[in-house]
């Protein structure tokens, strides 16, 4: 008799907290996807995007090496755990989502369905990658996030190649200053008013990116048109 | 013996058991509803609910080309060739001249990718932005269609499949003979 009393008391010790530590796993986890869906379909109403795009939060540290890009197959959006832990502000996870949005509707387009872009958009990376950070800064702006938040989130999260001539993905420097760049000509009103001045992070920015932002002056000061070769 | 350890489980449970939210336990409230989950329409800024749409058609002034210099950003004019009416009410007349922006431009690339540019953020008179769908793309020649099979049949004999990453896609242009359509939703906040 004592026996079996032990043997259930046993199993609801140890069966009962496994439930209760679910329940608070899914309640953490329902609320980082109500935010990814707020901030998400935010960017897709305010910029009256007419096509479909789902965004989904996944546990994992980041994506397999192995797997077929969903942003571009499936018309989803993955955040990784890994990658959502460096988002703090909203601004900083709409600047993750818009960047996606901008892949994922590259996949729209074209022949077959978007197959031939999406194969495009996969096979030329380094080219779609700079196109998706500009038109990232575009949605953000529509939707009333700040862009320099993309700034934010790249430097906080993509780490610093030595080069990038034979790397499918461009010098994580010189994506920064492309965007900074952007912003400079088409929304110079953030950079007048900067509400990210007093951020460690944007000036940490500030900081390595001394060197392509004088390049940037003197392009500006010049009045050229010419492409910057940033480093 | 055996008391004991009834009495060490019997604790353990009421440790870890009945303490837990959700379980065992007579005070749980209701889980609250996040704010972002409450959808209140009166309060969102647009409402896309009318499929009551009135087509702009356009053409360029000036014909654009990405080999020429743009800018992203750059201001482009654009001419309205027929008259828009809605509800008797004549918005646009033909040959009026409405702006839009050179939104983003993407230079053509190697193994036929082509170049694009995306047009958007028209500014028509008393038109809200809110109220037009308005993004247009236009791309050059897409030359992948027949670079990637040649390059695949090439890479058979060394290094020669690597030449075609020299041929470049089309140029994208915006002839002032193309027609440009966009769309103004009315009934649209």
């Amino acid at each position: 008799m004592y026996k079996k009393i032990i043997v259930l008391m046993a199993f609801f010790a140890i069966v009962t907290p496994a439930f209760g530590y679910d329940e608070s796993v899914l309640a953490k986890e329902n609320s980082i996807q109500t935010r990814i869906d707020a901030v998400g379909t935010n960017l897709l109403n305010y910029n009256k995007i007419p096509k479909r795009i789902v965004f989904t939060y996944d546990k994992s540290e980041k994506k397999k090496l192995v797997s077929t890009d969903k942003s571009l197959t499936k018309r989803q959006v993955i955040v990784y755990d890994g990658l959502y832990q460096s988002v703090q502000t909203d601004d900083e996870l709409a600047a993750m989502l818009a960047r996606e949005i901008a892949t994922v509707m590259k996949s729209y387009s074209g022949l077959w369905g978007g197959m031939l872009d999406s194969l495009q958009v996969a096979l030329g990376s380094k080219k779609f990658e700079m196109v998706s950070d500009k038109r990232a800064v575009d949605y953000m702006v529509s939707a009333g996030y700040n862009p320099l938040a993309l700034i934010v989130y790249i430097n906080k999260t993509c780490p610093q190649k030595r080069f990038d001539k034979i790397s499918r993905h461009n010098l994580t420097s010189r994506r920064l200053a492309h965007i900074y760049e952007y912003i400079t000509y088409k929304y110079p009103q953030y950079l007048e008013n900067n509400e990210y001045i007093n951020n460690p992070y944007y000036q940490n920015f500030l900081l390595t990116s001394v060197d392509n932002r004088r390049k940037l002056e003197e392009k500006i000061k010049n009045k050229s048109s010419k492409e910057v070769d940033y480093e | 013996m055996n008391k004991f350890l009834s009495v060490l489980f019997l604790t353990l449970f009421l440790m870890f058991g009945y303490q837990l939210r959700g379980f065992c336990n007579e005070e749980v409230q209701p889980r609250e509803i996040t704010p972002e989950v409450r959808v209140n329409p009166a309060e969102l800024p647009y409402d896309y609910s009318s499929t009551v749409r009135v087509p702009i058609y356009l053409s360029i002034t000036k014909q654009i080309s990405t080999k020429d210099d743009l800018h992203e950003g750059e201001k482009l004019d654009f001419r309205v060739i027929k008259d828009v009416v809605y509800k008797d009410t004549v918005i646009l007349k033909s040959g009026d001249i409405v702006t839009g922006t050179l939104e983003t431009i993407i230079t053509s690339g190697m193994n036929g990718f082509p170049a694009e540019v995306i047009i958007d953020d028209f500014n028509i008179p008393n038109v809200k932005p809110s109220q037009l769908i308005s993004t247009y793309n236009k791309r050059g020649q897409n030359r992948c269609f027949w670079v990637y099979p040649l390059k695949w049949s090439l890479t058979l004999i060394p290094f020669v499949g690597s030449l075609t990453n020299f041929i470049m896609g089309g140029e994208a242009k915006v002839k002032t003979s193309d027609i440009i359509t966009i769309y103004y939703y009315p009934e649209w906040k």
